[in-house]
């Protein structure tokens, strides 16, 4: 919101420059974006969070900076006194309204208004603030709505038909053209006004353009209402219409506002419009609106705060918020005016002394106490993930993150069915449109992306994908995946093996690792259920002592069709005596391998006849099995 | 003996002075002590000479025998120290080193590491949560009912929900790894101290300091007596420990639905230390982190009684915290792949 300085210098007198008054009022909480000098003015750009409506009015704004200063407020003077209001002429109007979609209801009518150009200071005064003057009395109503915080309409009374204003909720679908001058379908549930025969307004967001004020309107009805938050913002987010009134209903009004704001909007209107108070003043509701009380315990103060706040210092601070502390027994009370409707529990007035007291001034200390040393729900040990990590970059691969979110065409390029994927409804663009179920897309994408500036490219991503072909079945697994488009399958396979080796997984048993790794177009490329082998890994090493007695090794070279897996070869030469502690293929030569066999007994030294009775089963049992013969 | 004794010395060093390589020297070496070296097969000769006269040829042998080795020693060290000469000056020591090819980590894995070193060393333990999410744990569990106007500030993507048993709009894809405080919380008594790195997603359009995936931070602790000081503590070690100590860390007031008191953090620019740059706008402060005491409503929905517990939550940006620390003034470079960028880290 833009706020100018010399506005909120009829309410408040400023002592500090505005680079001071920008800080202070940051530190307290009302961000101020950026300061900037227009036309001899200084313009706040203010940042408005959600829990404070009243910081969308200059007075607002005005008592914060009071609060800040130490100093008292000056509110506009009001002349007249609706309260005890004895209308000449009474023009007739019946409202009828719902508390649950409208709280509080509050208007009058002025009869004998002259509509036209406001004169020039309520003009300058709009436009520095962003708003685009209209005529006198739709520029007095924005003018108030923006000095307190209170969102006002005037509505054209003789448009009314039937003298009758009923607020409902809309059924839906209903045509409805603002007053300046757009055309909306309606929400259902929207809350509108009608008279006799239409729609007239669309509460709380805009004001209808069959009733609106303009340059022949000579009776006005103006109406100050509160309006129900939640289903202001429904329709406001439905038909993307925002308005500063709507932000102001959403954040909940001054419920307790809604008279003086009406004073100030009728002072004003009789003085730059003429006419004359034609009806009584309207206020339906079903509760008074007064402000409430909330309880703080100073002890309770310290304990949030970690300081000891002098009392004399809580006092005097919740004083200058005007919240009209009173001390007794150990309990301090105050009572929260009705535009403070964010303050409602203890911790909320903790924070009002917190924050004027300074957080800048709060020591800084660590939490002292017990540490909990059982394991957390969700705990994650990046550990694991390091040491893979470590391994994957000492054989070249640099780690990449890439989006989970992927495109239709990607998975298609993979070979995978949309349907089977998690879809986004509202996707920020075509391309990030599904959740991806597998990495490899994005690393080959990857890899492409190099290939003008590398010749050797070895890349892997640890990430999440996201499986199950609906939400029901929907689950999120880390896989690791990694491409190269120069190692060849045996030093990928390799390095798969190395990691699950660290992981304490035994990859021979993994049968299945052949299946993760993949041929592609543009290399090589792994992907390994990540989450899976976190389940299996065996974190705990255990010491083996040495052996006491020398292994024997020998070489084979056997005969072998090609046909037969090394794997299959190596399995059944390790079933032939439990001494064998290792085979491993040493070389291959069109159809000769040599076998490397390490024989380790624990108990004895092996003897040459130990190990040729060994050697001779294998020979024999692989000559049944795969009709091998030994190299001569 | 005696004259074949003095025979095999003088044979013996005027071999070794003419040696010119190790490998020569180590061959007279043999020649003459080795096991059937000349010296070693003359000493077991000494046996054959008659008993009186054992003595003095075997004290004679000796002494020859350590002349040998002292002038072997002797050209040893000299031959070697040649050797070293020579080899050096084949080497081109101005020449770059060959590297072996390592790969590199990741910018984000670098910020999630040393962060959670950070954190460990005051008592925290870290958790990771799902991303697919229930407006529950992301919004309602942290006291953002359905039409709570802060929502506006976390637009979110939704997941399609045909052929499921969820009603539309209620699973999502996170917008803060908050999500887990609920999730933790309803799940163990405190006291605790947590930490969650992870990645989150906002319906928003992509640019230099937007995404609609982004890496965030949450830590939260609940214990009898944390206090607000404690947060501002914490945050300050953090940041200066992440940083550097030159950095200053200074606290605003500021709203979040999920906790009351809240707070903002600012830290002086890492790139300019607080002169004034383009990354922060020429303001010397960079917003940081969102924090504050978790507000009673959270730790009555997890069940936990606000009377006897209470605790501190913080949330930041950490592809924020990541380019700010390697002066990257652009979120996309992290979700880059382009080996140009990773090979910098």
């Amino acid at each position: 919101m833009l706020v100018p300085l010399s506005w909120l210098k009829e309410y408040v007198d400023i002592t500090f420059s505005p680079a001071q008054l920008g800080e202070r009022l940051t530190e307290a909480g009302l961000g101020v974006e950026k300061i900037e000098k227009i036309d001899g003015d200084i313009i706040f750009d203010l940042e408005i969070t959600p829990n404070r409506p009243d910081w969308l009015s200059i007075i607002g704004v005005a008592r914060e900076i009071a609060a800040i200063e130490g100093k008292k407020i000056k509110l506009p003077r009001i002349k007249n006194d609706l309260e005890k209001n004895k209308p000449k002429n009474v023009l007739p109007l019946t409202i009828k309204t719902d508390y649950k979609i409208n709280p509080r209801f509050t208007g009058i009518i002025i009869d004998g208004v002259r509509v036209k150009e406001s004169p020039g200071w309520l003009k300058e005064k709009l436009l520095k603030m962003n708003q685009r003057p209209i005529n006198n009395i739709v520029d007095i109503t924005n003018f108030v709505m923006l000095e307190f915080g209170n969102p006002i309409h005037a509505f054209d009374y003789n448009k009314i038909e039937g003298n009758i204003m009923q607020v409902k909720q809309a059924r839906g679908g209903e045509p409805f053209k603002s007053v300046d001058g757009f055309n909306y379908r309606l929400p259902k549930d929207a809350v509108v006004i009608c008279d006799s025969k239409k729609i007239i307004d669309l509460c709380g967001i805009k004001g209808g353009y069959n009733s609106g004020t303009f340059d022949s309107t000579k009776t006005i009805f103006v109406r100050v209402p509160v309006e129900n938050p939640v289903l202001i913002r429904h329709a406001s987010q439905y038909l993307a219409l925002r308005s500063e009134a709507s932000s102001i209903f959403e954040r909940g009004v001054n419920a307790g506002g809604t008279i003086e704001a009406l004073k100030r909007c009728v002072d004003l209107i009789l003085e730059l419009a003429g006419g004359e108070i034609a009806s009584k003043t309207y206020d339906l509701k079903d509760q008074e609106f007064n402000p409430w009380k909330v309880k703080l315990r100073p002890e309770r103060l310290n304990k949030i705060t970690g300081i000891e706040i002098k009392e004399t210092e809580v006092l005097n601070i919740l004083e200058k918020l005007n919240l009209k502390p009173k001390k007794s027994a150990e309990i301090i009370t105050v009572t929260v005016p009705t535009y403070r409707n964010d303050l409602k529990i203890e911790e909320d007035i903790i924070e009002e002394v917190a924050r004027l007291y300074g957080y800048n001034k709060f020591p800084k200390t660590l939490p002292f106490g017990e540490i909990q040393t059982t394991e957390i729900p969700y705990f994650k040990n990046y550990k694991t993930d390091e040491k893979v990590k470590n391994i994957l970059t000492s054989c070249g691969f640099s780690e990449i993150y890439t989006y989970s979110l992927i495109s239709e065409r990607a998975l298609e390029g993979m070979g995978i069915n949309p349907d089977k994927a998690l879809r986004i409804d509202n996707p920020v663009s075509l391309e990030y449109e599904y959740l991806r179920p597998t990495l490899k897309p994005n690393l080959i994408k990857a890899l492409i992306q190099n290939k003008p500036n590398f010749d050797e490219i070895n890349l892997f991503e640890l990430g999440k994908v996201y499986s199950g072909k609906n939400i029901d079945e929907a689950k999120e697994e880390y896989y690791l995946s990694g491409i190269s488009n120069k190692k060849n399958y045996y030093e990928i396979k390799g390095i798969v093996e190395a990691i699950l080796d660290e992981l304490g997984i035994p990859s021979g048993d993994e049968a299945g690792l052949t299946k993760n790794i993949e041929v592609v177009d543009e290399g090589i490329i792994f992907e390994l259920n990540y989450s899976k082998l976190l389940e299996k890994t065996t974190n705990k090493k255990i010491f083996k002592p040495l052996p006491k007695y020398p292994p024997v090794m020998e070489d084979i070279s056997l005969v072998i069709n090609t046909e037969i897996k090394t794997a299959d070869i190596i399995s059944e030469i390790k079933k032939q005596s439990e001494i064998i502690k290792n085979v491993t293929l040493l070389d291959q030569f069109d159809d000769t391998r040599t076998f490397h066999i390490i024989y380790q007994d624990m108990q004895k030294n092996l003897s040459k006849e130990d190990t040729v009775k060994i050697r001779e089963k294998i020979l024999k049992t692989l000559k049944e099995k795969f009709d091998a013969e030994i190299r001569k | 003996m005696e004259e074949e004794l003095v025979g095999i010395k003088n044979a013996a060093i005027s071999f070794i002075l003419e040696c010119n390589s190790l490998e020569e020297l180590e061959e007279v070496k043999l020649q003459f002590l080795g096991r059937s070296g000349k010296l070693t097969q003359a000493i077991k000769n000494i046996a054959t000479v008659p008993l009186e006269r054992r003595p003095e040829v075997g004290m004679l042998a000796n002494e020859i025998k350590n002349i040998i080795e002292d002038t072997i020693e002797q050209k040893y060290q000299t031959l070697k120290s040649e050797h070293y000469k020579k080899r050096k000056s084949a080497i081109d020591v101005t020449k770059p080193g060959i590297k072996p090819e390592i790969g590199h980590i990741h910018p984000i894995t670098h910020t999630i590491l040393e962060t959670i070193d950070i954190f460990k060393s005051i008592g925290f333990q870290v958790a990771d949560g799902p991303e697919i999410e229930t407006d529950y744990y992301n919004f309602e569990a942290l006291n953002i009912p359905k039409d709570h106007p802060s929502r506006d500030t976390q637009q979110t993507l939704y997941l399609d929900t045909r052929e499921s048993k969820v009603e539309p709009g209620e699973v999502i894809l996170r917008t803060q790894t908050s999500n887990m405080q609920g999730r933790i919380l309803e799940k163990m008594k405190p006291p605790m101290r947590v930490i969650v790195p992870g990645k989150v997603y906002r319906y928003e359009q992509t640019d230099a300091s937007h995404g609609f995936e982004f890496w965030q931070l949450e830590g939260f602790a609940v214990d009898k007596n944390i206090t607000m000081s404690d947060l501002f503590g914490t945050i300050d070690y953090f940041i200066k420990k992440f940083y550097g100590e030159d950095i200053k860390v200074k606290f605003v007031c500021h709203n979040f639905p999920f906790v009351e008191p809240g707070a903002e953090a600012y830290i002086t620019c890492a790139v300019c230390k607080g002169k004034g740059c383009t990354f922060c706008k020429r303001s010397g402060w960079v917003e940081m982190l969102g924090a504050g005491m978790i507000h009673p409503n959270v730790l009555k929905t997890a069940k936990i009684d606000p009377n006897i517990w209470q605790g501190f939550a913080f949330g930041t940006g950490f592809s924020r915290m990541a380019t700010l620390k390697y002066q990257m003034d652009d979120l996309r470079l992290l979700t880059n792949p382009d080996l140009r960028i990773l090979e910098q880290f």
